[in-house]
């Protein structure tokens, strides 16, 4: 139950990390109590530095949609998304059609 | 006789009770249909440990339905396998296991995530008959009875994804479900009257006992490696999952998960126990990894750029499908060449099944939380969600903790299985495992987008009244977060006493066959 996990290459000890999780979560419980004491919690040290403007008051306004999410990386593969989407078409006749192609394709394979 | 014997048929007999009981209990109350839905699910999940334990201390249990022994013999002295049997080795038993938890945690989930609406004996009814089904499939030793079982699992699927039936898109997700789900019916069927039409048989083990690779076996393989690889929702077949994964209820989708994996048992189950070393080429073997390459890669690729919650992650069930077929491909490829099966086959196929428990855990999980988020803030469009780990720390807490197993890190459950992948597939060819790492990397960015969209940010206004989930939401979650935390503390022994007996199993034909038809015809 306790020993390590061969995967024939090399092996897994879990409990190293949990040792390794421990030891990060005490430093980072130590960075924090270095942090300034005389911070008071609801007082104006609260207030969120935004450029110099005003905070608006819902942060929908703020916050980035997830529909923006890693729109670099989709643009860099727009050609790749543009194919994967068009595939993903929601029509049942396609559904199907994968289904006939992918059996035709493997009969193919197999009985030659 | 020990009532244990009976274990097998109990655990398709239970939660068959329970479907037909249900409008009955249903009558009595909303308190005695709950207690219904989560006292049988609770009888058949103990069950199922049971039946996992007696197969680990026993042996392969074979249960002949309504007779001493499962052939008949004729007055000429030929004997036919003519009787249903359950034949429950250790990977059968790991399955039932592990659908029986899943089916568990739905049910408690749902009695708090359903109340809101009415139909609930209906509910209670087809969320049995789906379990039923599930069970029969991993349990039956009988292809035709695997048939009918997935039939009863496919048609109680088709009822709870149109289930909310006054939304257009699940009654549309329900429908094209049905469509792919028959066709991939017909083409199960086809190919078992193939195999009955050559060997007067349909007993698994009695077929895969006589079974020479003519054309009609290569046929009836190639159907029933498509229809099995579309129910488990492979691509290019998996168009069908983010519709049916979106629209069923939450506690529907964390079974529908267990469900596919059943039908992943079947494909497993076909190619090793009944066709195993006569398959003789490479082709049905590289076909499965190159399945599981694309569902990886195209899964996750898809996953990124959704705003839908639950579509996110039926996206991503496809991209974890692929790790499964990778790793249990890889072993199918070493099957037949000993050394190849020591020094990575068989590593492959411990990591594609301990990502199997891993992947119904976790992913499960993952769609319990969906629907907490849509329970409690009422959208499941990320972009309306935003700032609720304030509001249900318990929920996102849990999120976190499936979301990393799933995708990986360390020291999560998901990290040991998929390490187990990387390392024997890297064996084969080297490309395999840097694009199931490229896939894990992809898999973290989603749920980074989900955490932090959904979870993180300034709280909005209009999320200002949500709170945290009720008991019973929060119950269900717990026992698969239970599970992954079980699964992560003690590798060692998950892949010692669940693992390895069922990849063993699996790769073990010849018992397999012998278990039955030890005696001869």
């Amino acid at each position: 139950m306790w020993s390590n996990v061969f995967t024939g290459f090399g092996y897994w000890d879990v409990y190293s990390w949990i040792i390794f999780f421990f030891i990060a979560s005490g430093l980072v419980l130590w960075i924090r109590s270095m942090g300034r004491s005389d911070y008071k919690k609801g007082t104006e040290q609260d207030e969120i530095f935004y450029g110099s403007n005003a905070v608006p008051e819902d942060g929908s306004e703020i916050q980035v949609p997830a529909s923006s999410a890693y729109w670099g990386f989709v643009e860099a593969l727009k050609g790749y998304y543009e194919l994967l989407t068009g595939m993903h078409s929601g029509l049942t006749n396609d559904y199907v059609g994968y289904m006939v192609v992918v059996a035709a394709v493997l009969a193919v394979l197999v009985l030659l | 006789m020990s009532w244990h014997v009976h274990l097998p048929a109990l655990m398709i007999a239970v939660p068959l009770l329970g479907a037909f009981v249900a409008p009955v209990a249903s009558m009595l109350g909303k308190a005695a249909r709950n207690f219904w839905l989560v006292g049988v699910s609770a009888l058949t999940a103990i069950l199922s440990v049971l039946l996992w334990q007696q197969v680990l201390a026993s042996g392969t249990a074979i249960y002949v339905m309504g007779g001493e022994a499962f052939n008949l013999s004729l007055p000429s002295g030929m004997s036919l396998p003519i009787r249903i049997i359950l034949e429950v080795d250790a990977f059968s038993a790991f399955m039932a296991l592990v659908g029986s938890i899943a089916a568990l945690a739905g049910a408690i989930f749902s009695t708090n995530y359903m109340e809101k609406f009415s139909g609930l004996d209906k509910f209670t009814a087809l969320y049995f008959l789906l379990t039923t089904g599930m069970l029969g499939m991993v349990l039956t030793g009988d292809l035709f009875n695997f048939f009918v079982f997935l039939e009863i699992a496919s048609v109680a699927s088709f009822g709870l994804v149109a289930f909310w039936r006054d939304r257009p898109e699940a009654i549309e997700a329900s429908f094209k479900y049905m469509v792919v789900s028959t066709i991939g019916a017909m083409m199960v069927l086809i190919a078992i009257a193939f195999l009955y039409g050559r060997y007067n048989a349909v007993n698994m083990a009695a077929v895969a006992n006589v079974l020479r690779l003519g054309y009609a076996e290569k046929v009836a393989l190639v159907f029933l490696i498509v229809a099995l690889a579309m129910k488990c929702g492979t691509v290019p077949m998996h168009m069908w999952t983010p519709d049916a994964y979106t629209e069923a209820p939450a506690g529907v989708t964390c079974l529908l998960i267990a469900v596919s994996q059943a039908s992943l048992y079947g494909l497993f189950r076909v190619c090793f126990s009944i066709y195993g070393a006569s398959l003789g080429s490479a082709v049905v073997p590289w076909t499965i990894i190159v399945m599981g390459v694309l569902s990886m890669f195209i899964g996750v690729s898809m996953a990124v750029v959704q705003k839908e919650i639950k579509r996110l992650m039926a996206y991503h069930s496809v991209s974890q499908i692929g790790y499964m077929l990778l790793g249990l491909g890889v072993g199918l490829l070493a099957l037949s060449d000993p050394q190849a099966m020591a020094d990575y086959g068989f590593t492959a196929m411990k990591g594609g099944i301990y990502h199997l428990i891993n992947y119904t855990v976790c992913k499960g999980l993952l769609f319990l939380t969906a629907g907490a988020l849509y329970y409690a803030a009422g959208s499941r469009n990320l972009n309306d969600l935003g700032g609720l780990a304030r509001n249900m720390p318990y929920t996102t807490f849990m999120f976190v903790i499936a979301a990393a197993a799933i995708a990986g890190l360390p020291p999560f459950n998901g990290f040991v299985s998929k390490l187990l992948i990387y390392e024997s597939t890297f064996a084969v060819y080297p490309i395999l495992s840097i694009m199931a790492l490229v896939t894990s990397v992809l898999t973290l960015a989603s749920f980074v987008k989900v955490f932090q969209t959904a979870f993180l940010g300034p709280a909005k206004a209009r999320l200002s009244h949500v709170k945290e989930v009720p008991a019973g939401m929060l119950l269900g979650m717990s026992v698969l977060t239970i599970v992954i935390i079980g699964l992560t503390l003690f590798p060692t022994w998950s892949l010692s006493n669940l693992v390895e007996p069922a990849a063993k199993a699996l790769v073990d034909q010849a018992g397999y066959i012998s278990a039955v038809v030890g005696g001869g015809l």
